[in-house]
């Protein structure tokens, strides 16, 4: 089996593969970068570090100052040590999983991800090879989370939007900025209404669009503009004077979080649309026991104890690879 | 969502849900009022109104389920074939709420999902399965019971007929005030008429049904049936505008009592309506020495002796002691001080402005000999530092100022009573540990476990030990910090606890300090809240063990000044 080492807050390490995924220190040869999220993208500007030509785009446009090298997906990389492929992973676009296959057996590293997967990514697909060691995020490690069906969700945004601009009300989305948001308004566009989206979200849609995701009419967010037009925003913009000008207005919290009733008071938000971009538990139970790998290693999450539970009810072996645990989706 | 038929507790919870999430107070009372008129029997409005407001149970009935909330949470978790401690603890800790946790297994768990059908249980079949509970006391049969109602429920519910069964709130941001309101909407009936009939009925179902019947006028005052206090607002500064229309009282550091007699007939209530008639004896035989007839009384319990108020702290080695020791009675003799009359001889008072209340009063205590508070006029805000300088001397808490045009109005807090209280101590203290919220709060750390140092105290090997557990007194932007801080000063994880390393003071307010020998310190805190988060601090400047008892011994061994002339109550006895 490849060995494998947490590194703090920087990801994990291959130390004999001299491999780093989301990897910021310095002890590897070679970098992967599963997606470009803060929390996984590397710090380390003096990096050169290889990701799918989405992420790369995503990552110099929110700073990364390193070198980016693309790997498309099923692509595959040859190092001395091993093979690298990358697989599409759902969360966002551009979101890969890094499949690394050596002398010493093969590791399937999800990064962050969802199955079924976002509809405005590249899909979901698992390598063909046999897994011994699955390093798999749980952000969402509890039985009380199990998301709803694409089809009511997006029910959910469109009716939403469409109930409050009938209502005279303008709909406020909260989202991250990459990712959610662009998936909301691959969501709403087939209303046909005209979006604004935060300055930080909207120049990141060009990628999308670059690659062939078409997210319907919208402009950069304008304070004099967007009464009547459908709003995208991360929740802190709100706190901050964003359509702070508007009085009739409406807002819904998108995320999977909302799928916790509390929510509601403590954001002081219209609505909650539990939309998220990980998988739910019984989807990460089924798809372990799917896999069926040597090992399951876990990460991301604060409930380790209850996925090794399920697992090894499941006659499943699996360690808890400690990193931070996050709350940021 | 479709509705149901309404007599359906499906329809009930659905209205419950669709008020949870709906936002502004009167979209909710809307749909609140909607619903009670879509009720066509008199039977089911009661049990909606009952269930919206109180509980299982009509809060004049005095029943209730005794099912404790482990019982529901290790039930559930069975229901689900989960491992409680493993499974269910930390679902809980993620949601900040047992019954919502509770909804969401039932709907997700393919063990659970097989359990349960949506069989429409009408309100009345809910009431009769509540009353099964209240009517068994096995645990056994009282789990059994439990389990075929949930097997007939949808998970939505369950998660209400839970909340319900604990008598306390539906979390759903809609109080008996709402409730009122929406009765009044739906029945065309004026707001005070149906708060003055749910005040003198104390009952919500028999409110609705006379709002519904137009007979809220026939709502009567009866003995023996407590109404909700008047509550007082505390002020800041000393400054009052009309100052004049105000009188002043000294605040006893006493339990709140209504007492309730009529000739033998006595019976005494505290601030949350329990009847505590059997702690104090000698209040009872006073009253019964009087032969009174039908009066009410609102007042205070304080242990007088000495001519001397005693401190609260003496008072509480006799609350809660249902049948005191002669000997307990002699060292902590009781007295009731009367400060209001709501009720005399046929009449309510809660109408009449507080003038004509106390001139009555002050007839009866004359003629029957009752200790009633001292009144005093106010010209200046001078006066109101003086009387305050004296109430603090004889070892009250500070002063009442009551507005002297004001109605008896109960279950209130408004500006008509206003409280003014002597700065309470402060303690720098260190966070020790950070526990998970629960309701609004959920998902957050927002409860705080904050302890004193003894160090350098020989009693103990620790560093730290704990004082009190504050919960309140932040901003939520503190929270937030707190929150963030917490995560790189976590050293163990219990469940919904988290063990920190000492390194946050918080300078923390509190009311009273207490002896309690159960906890490390032998003393915990009355009403601890932040004061300030001391950034600035390190642990090492945190206040002792020491520093604790040395401000209990002062605050006990206070002088108080003896009764005298000028005292704080008039009793000719």
């Amino acid at each position: 089996m490849v060995r494998i080492k947490k590194a703090g807050h920087h990801g994990i390490l291959l130390p004999d593969l001299k491999i780093g995924l989301d990897y910021s220190g310095t002890k590897a040869d070679h970098y992967f970068v599963s997606h470009a999220h803060a929390d996984h993208m590397p710090r380390n500007r003096k990096l050169t570090v290889y990701a799918t030509p989405p992420t790369a785009s995503f990552m110099k446009l929110r700073g990364f100052g390193g070198k980016v090298k693309t790997l498309e997906f099923g692509e595959t990389l040859q190092t001395d040590a091993a093979n690298i492929t990358f697989y599409p992973a759902g969360h966002i676009l551009g979101s890969a999983m890094t499949f690394i296959e050596s002398d010493q057996g093969s590791v399937l590293y999800t990064g962050d991800y969802r199955t079924p997967p976002s509809p405005a990514t590249e899909g979901f697909e698992l390598p063909e090879t046999n897994i011994d060691t699955f390093i798999t995020e749980a952000t969402f490690s509890l039985p009380i989370y199990k998301w709803k069906s694409e089809e009511e969700l997006s029910l959910q945004i469109r009716s939403f939007a469409s109930e409050n601009l009938n209502e005279g009300f303008t709909p406020i989305f909260t989202a991250y900025n990459l990712g959610k948001a662009q998936e909301l308004m691959y969501i709403l566009k087939e209303l046909d209404h005209p979006m604004q989206i935060h300055g930080a979200g909207f120049k990141l849609c060009s990628v999308y669009e670059e690659h062939g995701f078409s997210l319907g009419t919208y402009e950069s967010y304008n304070r004099d503009t967007c009464e009547g037009k459908i709003l995208i925003t991360p929740g802190s913009a709100l706190g901050t004077g964003f359509a702070s000008n508007v009085k009739k207005k409406r807002v819904a919290y998108c995320s999977g979080w909302a799928a916790n009733e509390s929510r509601q008071t403590q954001l002081t938000v219209d609505e909650l649309i539990p939309i998220s971009d990980h998988l739910d538990f019984f989807e990460l139970i089924d798809l372990c026991e799917q896999l069926n790998p040597k090992k399951v290693l876990i990460t991301h999450t604060p409930n380790p104890k209850v996925v090794q539970h399920y697992l090894s009810r499941k006659g499943i072996k699996s360690g808890f690879l400690d990193l931070e645990a996050s709350d940021v989706e | 969502m479709e509705m149901q038929t309404s007599n359906s507790f499906l329809s009930l919870v659905q209205t419950t849900q669709k008020i949870s999430t709906t936002r502004g107070n009167n979209a909710k009372i809307k749909l609140a009022a909607s619903y009670f008129e879509s009720l066509s029997s008199n039977a089911d409005l009661k049990l909606a109104a009952r269930y919206l407001s109180e509980g299982a149970f009509s809060s004049v009935s005095s029943k209730k389920a005794s099912v404790g909330h482990r019982t529901i949470a290790t039930l559930a978790a069975d229901f689900c074939e989960i491992d409680y401690e493993l499974v269910f603890k930390p679902s809980r800790t993620a949601t900040g709420s047992s019954s919502e946790t509770i909804q969401r297994l039932f709907e997700n768990i393919p063990e659970a999902q097989s359990k349960w059908n949506d069989t429409q249980l009408t309100l009345q079949e809910i009431d009769s399965i509540f009353q099964q509970l209240y009517i068994t006391s096995k645990r056994e049969l009282k789990n059994q019971i439990l389990w075929d109602a949930w097997t007939k429920m949808t998970p939505l519910e369950v998660k209400y007929f839970i909340r319900i069964l604990g008598q306390g709130s539906l979390r759903i941001g809609f109080e008996s005030k709402s409730v009122e309101n929406a009765i009044a909407k739906a029945f065309g009936q004026p707001l005070e008429s149906v708060r003055y009939a749910r005040m003198i009925s104390g009952s919500m179902e028999e409110t609705a049904l006379m709002a519904k019947q137009d007979v809220l006028d026939k709502a009567t005052f009866e003995m023996f049936s407590p109404i909700a206090f008047m509550l007082a607002s505390p002020i800041e500064s000393r400054s009052v505008e009309h100052l004049s229309e105000y009188i002043a009282e000294e605040k006893f550091d006493g339990m709140r009592c209504q007492a309730h007699v009529e000739h033998g007939k006595v019976k005494l209530y505290s601030r949350d309506l329990n009847e505590i008639t059997g702690s104090f004896p000698e209040i009872l035989a006073f009253f019964q020495d009087r032969n009174l007839s039908p009066t009410v009384l609102d007042g205070e319990i304080c242990v007088f002796k000495d001519d001397t108020i005693l401190p609260f702290q003496m008072l509480q080695k006799r609350m809660g002691v249902k049948k005191p020791s002669e000997k307990l009675l002699a060292e902590y003799p009781v007295l009731f001080i009367a400060y209001d009359l709501l009720f005399l001889d046929g009449d309510s008072l809660f109408d009449d402005s507080l003038v004509v209340r106390r001139r009555r009063l002050e007839d009866l205590a004359s003629e029957y000999s009752l200790p009633i508070t001292s009144q005093m006029e106010l010209s200046s805000e001078d006066d109101v530092e003086k009387l305050f300088e004296r109430a603090l001397a004889h070892g009250n808490e500070g002063l009442m100022l009551k507005r002297k045009d004001s109605v008896y109005e109960y279950g209130q807090r408004r500006k008509s009573w206003l409280k003014v209280k002597k700065p309470s101590g402060s303690l720098d203290t260190v966070m020790l540990y950070a526990h998970a919220g629960s309701g609004k709060r959920g998902g957050t750390y927002s409860d705080f476990t904050l302890g004193v140092s003894v160090k350098e105290d020989e009693r103990y090997e620790e560093e730290f030990i704990p004082i009190g557990k504050a919960y309140g007194g932040y901003s939520d932007e503190e929270l937030k910090k707190m929150n963030t801080l917490i995560k790189d000063i976590t050293l163990e994880r219990f469940g919904p606890t988290l063990l920190l390393k000492p390194h946050l003071v918080i300078e923390l307010e509190f009311e009273d300090i207490q002896v309690n020998k159960r906890t490390k310190a032998k003393y915990t805190l009355r009403f601890p809240r932040f004061k300030a988060i001391r950034w600035d601090f390190s642990p090492s400047d945190a206040d002792t063990l020491k520093d604790v008892e040395r401000m209990y011994e002062e605050k006990l061994h206070e002088e108080r000044e003896r009764q005298g002339i000028n005292p704080s109550f008039i009793f000719r006895g």
